[in-house]
C-alpha cells in the first residue's frame, strides 16, 4: 500500500478507535456511579463539534507559541502512528514522543497566562518526573530482549512467549502509567477539577478540536504498545478486545478512587516504578 | 551490541578521527524537535500571566520586561543549541559538556527574574547542579580511564563491559539526575516554573527530558547487559 494512504488511514483508525474507546471508558464510569451517562460515541462528536465552532484566543496569551503548542501536540501522536502501527520502530523512539508529549501538555497550560494553566504546568513537571521513571520500564524490556525495536520485541515474544508473564512488574508499570494518562485517573493532577480543565482551559475551537483529536490518538497508542510490547502478536480482533477489556479496566479502577493530591500522585507513581525496576531486574536476576 | 537495535537503522556516520557520529531515527526526531521548539522559542512573545490578588476581588497581570525578555530570549536559544547537540553527539565528553552548559543556562533562564520564590528555586537548583558535575565528569573520565575512548561507537563495539564502566556509568547517570534535576531533586526545579515566560520555561524542562532519554540510550551502549 502507498505510504501516505497507509499513514492516513492508520491515524484515522487510531483517531476513531480511541475516541469511541473514550466514549466507552466514560460509559463504564457512568453505569457503575448507576447513571445513564452519555453514549458511547459522545467523545468522538465533542472532537469534531470543536473544528466548527468559533476560536478565540486569550490577549494574554504568547502567541504563536499558544498555536503552535496546540498543533505540536497533534503532530506528535500522529507521528507515533507511524513509528507504532506503521513501521514498528524504536520503542526508545516512543519513549522520546512521550517525552514530548509531557512538555506540550505542560507548556500548553503556561502558554495562555491563565492561573489554571499555570498550576497545571507545575503540576505537569511534578507529573513528568513520575511518568518517565515509568517510561523507563523499557529499559526493563532491553534487558529482557536485547532489543528496542517492536518488531523483534514481537519475534522474541513469538518464540518465547508474552513478556507480561516473564516480566509482570513491568507490565505493571506500563499499566499504572495507562491509568495515569486516563480521564479521570487517581493520578490525573494536570486536568484536575480544582483546577478547571488544567492545560486545556484556555483552549477553544479548532485547538481545543486538535487536542482531543490528539487525546483520542494517544489513548489508542498507549494501549497499543502495551498489548504490542507485552501480550505479543495479536491479531485485530485480540487488538480491539484487548483495549476495550483493558479500558473497561480503567474505568473501573477511576470511578472507585479519588483523584489524588499532587504530593501523594507523584510519590504513589515514583514509589510503584521503584519497586517495579528494582523488582524486575531481582527477578531477571534469579531466574 | 548492534546500535540499530536501540534507536532503529543508522542512517548516516560523520566520522572525526576517533570521535564518529552517527545518526538514527530517534536521535534524527530528538534533534528536529528541539530545533523546531528553539525556532519558536526565537519568534515568540511571552505570556501574560493573571494573578489573584490576596485580600482583593482584584487580580494582578505580571509580564516580561523587554531588556528581561531579550536576555532570557538569548538564553533560552543557547540551552535549545545545546540540548540539539547532546541528542546528535557521539562522543561522550561532548555530551557532558553540552549537559554542563544546560545546567548552567537553565539557572540562566531564570535568574533574570524578579519573583522570590522563583530566585530561591533556582539558586538551589544551581547548588545542585554545581555538585553533580563533579560525578558528570568524574563518570565520563572514569570510562575513558577504564576503556580508552570516549567515543559512544567505539564503545558500542566492545564486547564486554568492565566493573569500572559499569562504575563510572553510575557516576554519569548521577551526574545527569542533578544537572537535569530529575527525580529526587525535581521540587527545587518545579518551582521555577512559577515564572511567567512559558516559551523559556519550555526549554528548560525540554532539555531535562530529552537528555534523560539520551542518557538512558547511552548507559545501554556503555553496560551492555545483554
Amino acid at each position: 500500500m502507498n505510504l501516505m494512504a497507509n499513514i492516513i488511514i492508520n491515524v484515522v483508525i487510531a483517531f476513531l478507535v480511541g475516541s469511541l474507546l473514550l466514549g466507552f471508558h466514560r460509559k463504564v464510569m457512568a453505569r457503575i456511579q448507576l447513571r445513564p451517562g452519555p453514549p458511547i460515541i459522545q467523545h468522538f462528536l465533542h472532537s469534531l463539534k470543536f473544528f466548527f465552532k468559533e476560536t478565540s484566543f486569550p490577549k494574554t496569551a504568547a502567541m504563536p507559541f499558544y498555536v503552535a503548542i496546540a498543533c505540536m501536540y497533534c503532530a506528535i501522536w500522529i507521528t507515533a502512528v507511524i513509528v507504532g502501527p506503521i513501521s514498528y520502530g524504536s520503542l526508545l523512539l516512543i519513549f522520546a514522543i512521550y517525552a514530548v508529549y509531557k512538555i506540550v501538555e505542560h507548556n500548553a497550560g503556561s502558554s495562555s497566562g491563565s492561573p489554571y494553566g499555570k498550576m497545571s504546568c507545575v503540576r505537569a513537571v511534578f507529573s513528568a518526573a513520575a511518568e518517565i521513571p515509568l517510561f523507563a520500564v523499557l529499559v526493563i524490556i532491553f534487558f529482557q530482549t536485547g532489543t528496542m525495536n517492536l518488531g523483534e520485541i514481537v519475534a522474541y515474544q513469538s518464540a518465547n512467549g508474552p513478556l507480561i508473564f516473564s516480566i509482570p512488574l513491568a507490565a505493571l508499570m506500563f499499566f499504572i502509567l495507562l491509568v495515569s494518562k486516563s480521564p479521570y485517573s487517581p493520578f490525573s493532577i494536570t486536568k484536575g477539577k480544582d483546577i478547571i480543565s488544567g492545560y486545556e482551559t484556555e483552549h477553544f475551537g479548532v485547538l481545543r478540536g486538535y487536542m482531543m483529536l490528539s487525546e483520542s490518538i494517544s489513548w489508542y497508542i498507549l494501549l497499543w504498545v502495551f498489548l504490542t510490547v507485552f501480550i505479543g502478536p495479536l491479531s485485530l480482533l485480540g487488538y480491539l478486545i484487548g483495549m476495550v477489556v483493558i479500558t473497561a479496566l480503567i474505568a473501573i479502577i477511576n470511578t472507585i478512587t479519588p483523584i489524588l493530591n499532587p504530593n501523594h500522585s507523584v510519590m504513589s507513581q515514583v514509589s510503584i516504578a521503584i519497586i517495579g525496576i528494582g523488582g524486575s531486574l531481582l527477578i531477571m536476576l534469579i531466574v | 551490541m548492534d546500535l540499530a537495535s536501540l534507536g532503529g537503522n543508522i542512517l548516516g556516520t560523520i566520522p572525526l578521527g576517533d570521535i564518529v557520529l552517527y545518526v538514527t531515527p530517534f536521535h534524527l526526531f530528538m534533534f528536529v524537535v528541539v530545533l523546531i521548539f528553539t525556532a519558536l522559542i526565537a519568534i515568540s512573545r511571552t505570556e501574560t500571566q493573571v494573578e489573584g490578588s490576596f485580600g482583593t476581588l482584584k487580580d494582578h497581570k505580571v509580564s516580561v520586561g523587554l531588556s528581561e525578555f531579550k536576555s532570557r530570549r538569548f538564553l533560552a536559544i543557547i540551552c535549545g543549541l545545546a540540548t540539539a547537540g547532546a541528542m546528535i553527539t557521539g562522543d561522550l565528553f561532548n555530551f557532558t559538556l553540552f549537559i554542563a552548559l544546560i545546567g548552567i543556562v537553565n539557572v540562566g533562564i531564570v535568574s533574570a527574574v524578579k519573583q522570590i520564590d522563583v530566585l530561591d528555586a533556582a539558586y538551589q537548583y544551581g547548588i545542585i547542579a554545581m555538585i553533580c558535575s563533579l560525578p558528570l565528569f568524574g563518570g565520563a573520565s572514569i570510562i575513558l580511564a577504564s576503556t580508552g575512548t570516549l567515543s559512544l561507537f567505539e564503545l558500542a563495539s566492545m564486547a564486554t563491559a568492565t566493573p569500572m564502566m559499569i562504575f563510572g556509568s553510575l557516576l554519569l547517570l548521577m551526574g545527569v539526575a542533578g544537572e537535569t534535576g530529575i527525580a529526587p531533586f525535581f521540587a527545587t526545579k518545579a518551582e521555577m516554573f512559577r515564572t511567567p515566560g512559558s516559551p523559556f520555561i519550555l526549554i528548560i524542562h525540554l532539555s531535562s527530558l530529552f537528555v534523560i532519554i539520551r542518557t538512558i540510550e547511552i548507559l545501554l551502549i556503555i553496560i551492555k547487559i545483554i
